[in-house]
């Protein structure tokens, strides 16, 4: 007990010391303070630039502009303003002095209107050098419906209460059914658990790949450096397995908490909460339960592979070796990682379902499935009952082959080999 | 009862036996040499002593008593390919052993202290290892062996890489150590520390024990058959001798083999007829042309 704790500390430390996860930690910090300010920063950027300047002929289609102009001095934050250019007669002239407008910065873009095919309304295009944004695109969309609308509305002399209720917006919600108690998720509850699966399945990934390559790479680099000869005189191979798995998991764990701490502490941020809840996003209606099943799922996740890499680091002597060798852990990491992506879209399908029994998938996929599909409690139980079991037999071979691999030198063994050395190490 | 028994054990890896009804007893204050060519099952015998591998046969006590992983911490072993962590400080890992094999941080490091002062390195305490010359790496490896006063140490290929001045202060230390009645199996290709260090030893070839005893005994049981002479002058005649079988001739004079002793004196009277002889010697034979002859005996 004590010699664990000693490798625990002592594997803590020289990690905590280390220049690559101090650059680690602070490289990731600052990526995830960009990625939460995000929103805002877009937000900023669009509108800070002002509207896109669409320019239009002076004196042309007046009444649509002006219709144009009134649906866009509705709109909060408009993205398109219009400007008026003057142009000659012409269609060669007026061409040439829109484009000298936007050569002269003045306009982005311009419109331009052709007789429509009704008749009624012409044909608007939108001449520009750069793509319009979707943004604006729609706005401007909007607004020359809201136009045409005006134009044709004005001519069935409908009353002010008529034309209001025709104009009024219709109103269309999402709702998740709740089986068990009847009571639904709203959409915006809807996007903050997907948003929060979505963080959580990057968080388990790179954490369970880091950890894991990185348990390996240490337990490689110990044998090529013959450490591991001096290491297994002195201490339980089991206590030595185990002491550097616990303190890797606790570093992890406090890159974790780093992180998580700069996301929250960005995310409450006064100005991005108004940018988040105009996408939607509400971090106040995260289910909790949500939070403890990401928790324990990352647990069992982690130590599942943990062990995993451990016992394929103990097999191969040199560092070269080592990403082939680990290379179907992993693959299997990165299937579970995929399928849990496909799942984001079609949490419910047969796919997921089976899926999430399977041990190396279940902590991405029933984290997905508790937070987005609605699984009975004794899928969940089923589930974790299988992961835990696995956990045991991956952590009881994975300890076997530990004992045995740290003391084989030379080219990665067969299983052949391993199990012959298995029985001549006697474990 | 010696502190380290072994008593017939033997290893098999598959259908290769690496070691084969080997036993060797070694006491307090002594320390045990085991020779043998390269795969001749030194390091699996040492393996088998450390209780990293189980023997397959036969068994090994300590104080009288079997393995039980509490011995460990009454052990030492350099391992004969070195290897520290080459990116960690010297005091970290030294202290970071000495305290896996049971001592507390604060013993472990003034053990460590006293061991640099002792190979006048103390500036290196803080100095990742893999700033240090080789001849300190094997220093600090050494120190990593013995800081938390093992009783049975386990010493394999101990001076190899290092210069002659690291190595008659290591071999200074070992036998400070066997004086403090520290029990030591060394293993080594260098017969002349064999020769200068070990009570008893076992040459070993091919999984098998082919030589056992005290060196002195060993070195009975081979006749004295090399005759060193120089001379002034030029000795004629020597290779019609009775009783001489080669003579090679080389800067301080010859050297020649003979049948029996007795020869000896013929080749001393010989060359004194021819004038005066400044050297004369009836070398009894090396532990290295013992192990040649006995190893390469076998080859055949």
């Amino acid at each position: 007990m004590n010699n664990l704790w000693t490798v625990m500390s002592f594997t803590m430390k020289t990690k905590l010391r280390g220049k690559s996860f101090l650059t680690m930690t602070i490289l990731i910090s600052v990526l995830l303070m960009v990625a939460s300010n995000l929103p805002y920063l877009i937000d900023k950027w669009s509108s800070g630039g002002g509207a896109v300047k669409v320019g239009y002929v002076q004196g042309e289609q007046a009444e649509i502009v002006a219709a144009v102009d009134r649906y866009l001095g509705t709109i909060e934050e408009p993205k398109v303003a219009l400007v008026p250019i003057e142009a000659p007669a012409g269609a060669a002239e007026r061409s040439a002095a829109m484009r000298q407008a936007i050569e002269d910065k003045r306009i982005k873009g311009y419109l331009e209107f052709k007789p429509g095919q009704d008749g009624v309304f012409p044909s608007v295009t939108y001449l520009s050098k750069k793509v319009f944004t979707g943004d604006a695109s729609q706005q401007l969309q909007a607004a020359l419906l809201a136009a045409k609308n005006d134009a044709v509305v004005k001519d069935a002399k409908l009353s002010q209460e008529q034309l209001a209720r025709l104009t009024a917006p219709v109103s269309f919600d999402a709702l998740q059914l709740d089986e068990l108690d009847g009571t639904g998720k709203t959409e915006q509850e809807r996007d903050t658990a997907v948003l929060l699966t979505y963080v959580v399945l990057i968080l388990l990934f790179m954490s369970v790949m880091f950890s894991g390559q990185m348990i390996a790479s240490e337990i490689t680099a110990e044998k090529s450096s013959r450490v591991m000869e001096i290491l297994v005189t002195s201490v339980a191979p089991l206590q030595q397995l185990f002491g550097r798995v616990l303190g890797t998991f606790i570093v992890a764990v406090m890159q974790l908490i780093v992180f998580v701490a700069v996301s929250v502490v960005n995310l409450s941020l006064p100005h991005n909460k108004v940018s988040f809840a105009s996408l939607g996003i509400d971090f106040g209606s995260i289910d909790p339960i949500m939070l403890v099943s990401a928790v324990l799922l990352y647990l069992a996740g982690f130590f599942l592979y943990a062990m995993l890499f451990a016992a394929i680091g103990s097999l191969v002597s040199r560092t070269e070796d080592l990403a082939q060798a680990a290379m179907p852990v992993t693959m299997i990491t990165l299937a579970g990682f995929y399928i849990s992506f496909f799942g984001l879209n079609s949490p419910d399908s047969s796919f997921i379902t089976i899926c999430s029994y399977v041990p190396f998938f279940s902590p991405f996929l029933l984290f997905l499935r508790i937070g987005l599909a609605e699984p009975a409690w004794w899928e969940i139980a089923l589930s974790v009952a299988i992961l835990l079991a696995s956990i045991l037999a991956i952590g009881w071979l994975a300890a076997k082959i530990y004992r045995t691999g740290i003391l084989m030198y030379g080219k990665r063994p067969t299983l052949a080999e391993l199990r012959r050395a298995m029985k001549a190490y006697k474990v | 009862m010696n502190r380290l028994v072994v008593q017939q054990i033997v290893k098999r890896y598959g259908d290769r036996t690496a070691v084969s009804g080997l036993s060797l007893e070694v006491g307090e204050g002594e320390i045990y040499g085991l020779l043998g060519a390269n795969g001749a099952g030194k390091t699996t015998t040492m393996r088998m002593v450390l209780g990293l591998i189980m023997p397959d046969e036969g068994k090994v006590t300590y104080f009288g008593k079997p393995y039980s992983r509490e011995l460990l911490r009454t052990m030492g072993y350099l391992p004969e390919e070195r290897g520290m962590y080459p990116k960690i400080k010297v005091s970290d890992q030294v202290v970071y052993l000495g305290q896996l094999r049971g001592m507390s941080r604060k013993e472990a490091d003034s053990s460590l202290k006293r061991w640099l002062d002792r190979f006048e390195i103390p500036e290196h305490y803080d100095k990742k290892v893999e700033e240090l010359s080789k001849g300190n790496q094997q220093k600090i490896q050494f120190i990593a062996a013995v800081v938390h006063r093992p009783k049975i140490l386990v010493l394999d290929e101990a001076f190899s890489g290092l210069d002659p001045v690291n190595v008659e202060l290591l071999k200074a230390t070992v036998k400070e150590l066997r004086d403090q009645g520290t029990t030591i199996l060394f293993s080594t290709h260098r017969m002349e520390h064999v020769e200068e260090l070990c009570r008893n030893i076992t040459i070993m070839h091919r999984s098998r024990p082919v030589l056992q005893g005290a060196v002195k005994e060993i070195k009975k049981q081979f006749p004295m058959e090399r005759v060193i002479l120089s001379a002034d002058h030029d000795v004629n005649g020597l290779d019609k001798l009775p009783g001489v079988s080669a003579v090679v001739r080389n800067e301080q004079g010859y050297e020649m083999k003979v049948d029996h002793p007795e020869a000896a004196q013929s080749i001393l009277q010989h060359a004194l007829k021819q004038g005066p002889v400044r050297r004369f010697e009836l070398k009894e034979p090396s532990l290295n042309e013992i192990f040649i002859r006995t190893v390469g005996d076998r080859h055949e």
